[in-house]
């Protein structure tokens, strides 16, 4: 996959739903709040290097690639929380953050390509599955003439049938196109 | 048991193979019914001819990697059915080292099934497509005849899948097989083959297919020298380098011109080839053994010899290797890549005056024929024929990527009700298992990178 800057964030805001809903309903249930920052915060610092920092140096992420920078975040996200005092233990962040990334990981293994046909492809964006340069449509000449113009005189052809002229000789006595009437020639 | 004809449908595929399967696949996976769907061709195995040109050229695995494959979406990919069949980690932790190539006997099980789930052959109609005519009343459609000009249906949209033209050869071998007595000595990659033991060979070019003859001459026993026209291309494990085969690839390439998009073209399929452990432990070998031999020139003269062939190289850069007596020769020139050579897409080009340049259509950035294509009756084009659009448009992975896009452009002018989140899931899950399952009658191919 070669993500653009605006495919990582799009995707991290994604993937993250789904970890921020769980760590929110822990919050929840046992009054604290240390849950849902510590996700807050692995969100913020995982935006803040999709922006500024991997489009620099990651072109083109094999899968072997994520887990790698997953370890890297890890170890951001463990010394910002302890800066940040969120108050979770060791223990409780540790998990928090694994659990959040595998069900992240799911979410972007799994989920996104059955939700979008075209999200690898089109560098983790969601856009729609089209084609990203807009066609030029062409105009379709269907019939095997230029029709006329409005302001256009009777074209050639119609000057030469014009009863001004004079009928030439052998048109007077040529059949008439409908064969119905047709006798067959034995009966003839 | 193919389809009855004429048949009307929404959406139409003008050809039988891995394209036809993958926009039939797609359009089942968004929604659309197999009465809405119509392939043409008289084959009733879309991987048919494939088959015979993989088994030909001797490929045991595939180049394209672990989401080249036959179901719809990306998930799961081909190395997690694969894991999952096996009840082994080893293809998911090769993939994601980028190591995991399909073998091709999987892949055309994979197909098999995907083609019997989604009724591929309920869709057929065992005719080709001869004749595409553009109809705009009562709505914009098009009417298919075949090629013996018999109205074989309607269908508002249209893919042209046609496949690759004839095989090619340099044209001093393609006026030499004319001679009865030379032209079972002169081969192409892509054809049934047999090579002895002690026999010389001689193998033009160094893509793919020529490193898979090398390979089997040795394997024979026989001896080779491989003759290019430039020095050994650079190794690479994908036809086109990666981030091409990806939308952000595809719009830098599309903003360039016609022209540059076909010189670009010639530079990167200019035949590369995948740097695989085996086949170089078995050159290596074969060099070893004073079986293999690399040189640079042309063959630009062939007769009758003892050996059965003598044909004389020419090397404008360097000495001439001059006259050899040789068994046979192998050209591993691929196909005529010129759009004129497949019949129907030279009808439609002259009957409609499809603008046409190298060989190549001046395709839409839609793939869409100029012309005749209509955001609300689509007529597009898919494999070689598509790759000034879309790089790698003959690979799995760029048949999927049009396949995809085309069958969307239908579900919107359609305004089609799409297939509901949980039903793809379910869709999915069930058509992994019956692959993981029917991967499980065969023995594994052993991986090459």
């Amino acid at each position: 996959m070669c993500p653009t800057t605006l495919g990582r964030v799009q995707t991290r805001w994604a993937t993250i739903i789904l970890p921020a809903v769980i760590a929110a309903i822990i919050s929840i249930a046992t009054h604290d709040a240390g849950w849902i920052v510590l996700i807050g915060v692995y969100f913020i610092l995982g935006v803040a290097l999709d922006s500024a920092f991997y489009p620099f140096i990651i072109r083109w992420q094999p899968p072997w690639l994520t887990f790698t920078l997953a370890v890297g975040e890890f170890i951001l996200v463990y010394i910002l929380a302890h800066v940040l005092k969120v108050g979770l233990t060791n223990v409780e962040a540790v998990l928090l953050y694994w659990g959040a990334w595998i069900l992240a990981i799911w979410t972007k293994v799994a989920i996104l390509p059955l939700i979008s046909l075209s999200w690898i492809e089109n560098a983790g964006e969601f856009r729609q599955t089209g084609w990203s340069v807009p066609p030029d449509y062409q105009p379709l000449a269907l019939t095997a003439f230029t029709p006329p113009m409005e302001s256009s005189g009777p074209p050639p052809l119609a000057r030469a049938f014009s009863s001004v002229n004079e009928l030439p000789q052998g048109l007077r006595s040529l059949p008439s196109p409908s064969a119905v009437h047709e006798v067959p020639t034995p009966l003839g | 048991m193919p389809a009855d004809y004429p048949r009307d449908s929404v959406l139409a595929v003008a050809g039988d193979g891995f394209g036809s399967l993958l926009v039939h696949a797609t359009a089942r996976y968004l929604g659309f019914e197999n009465r809405e769907i119509t392939v043409f061709g008289p084959s009733p195995n879309p991987v048919g001819t494939y088959q015979q040109f993989a088994h030909n050229l001797g490929q045991t695995v595939l180049r394209s990697e672990s989401e080249s494959h036959f179901l719809a979406p990306d998930w799961p990919t081909f190395a997690q059915i694969d894991a999952w069949s096996r009840r082994s980690l080893a293809p998911v932790w090769r993939s994601t080292r980028r190591k995991y190539n399909p073998g091709v006997a999987e892949i055309l099980t994979e197909a098999q099934v995907v083609q019997r789930r989604m009724g591929w052959d309920q869709s057929r109609v065992p005719l080709r497509v001869g004749w595409v005519q553009r109809e705009m009343t009562p709505t914009p459609h098009f009417v298919l005849y075949d090629e013996e000009a018999n109205f074989i249906g309607r269908a508002k949209h249209v893919m042209l899948a046609p496949g690759h033209g004839p095989l090619s050869f340099p044209p001093v071998l393609a006026k030499a097989r004319d001679d009865p007595a030379l032209a079972d000595r002169i081969v192409q990659a892509y054809q049934p083959k047999r090579y002895v033991a002690d026999g010389r060979y001689i193998v033009l070019g160094a893509g793919i297919a020529s490193v898979n003859e090398w390979a089997n001459i040795l394997d024979a026993g026989g001896s080779v020298l491989a003759l290019t026209r430039n020095p050994q291309p650079e190794t690479q494990d994908l036809n086109v380098p990666r981030c091409l085969f990806e939308s952000l690839g595809i719009d830098t390439y599309l903003s360039l011109p016609f022209e540059q998009r076909v010189r670009f073209l010639g530079e990167v399929l200019k035949g590369s080839r995948p740097d695989r452990k085996q086949w170089i432990d078995r050159i290596e070998q074969g060099e070893r053994e004073g079986r293999f031999a690399a040189a640079i020139g042309e063959i630009s003269a062939v007769q009758a010899g003892p050996a059965g062939l003598r044909v004389h190289i020419t090397n404008p850069r360097g000495q001439d290797p001059g006259w050899l007596d040789v068994t046979g020769v192998t050209a591993g020139t691929g196909f005529n890549k010129s759009v004129l050579t497949i019949p129907l897409l030279r009808r439609l080009i002259e009957f409609y005056d499809v603008p046409v340049a190298d060989g190549r259509i001046k395709l839409q950035t839609n793939c869409g024929v100029p012309g005749l294509d209509r955001p609300e009756s689509r007529l597009c084009c898919m494999g070689l024929i598509a790759n000034n659009v879309i790089p790698h448009g003959d690979t799995i992975a760029g048949l999927k990527f049009i396949a995809r896009r085309f069958v969307s452009d239908v579900a919107r002018a359609e305004r089609l009700k799409q297939r509901p989140f949980t039903s793809r899931v379910s869709l999915q899950v069930s058509m992994g298992r019956d692959v993981a399952q029917a991967l499980r009658r065969i023995p594994p191919t052993q991986q090459l990178a």
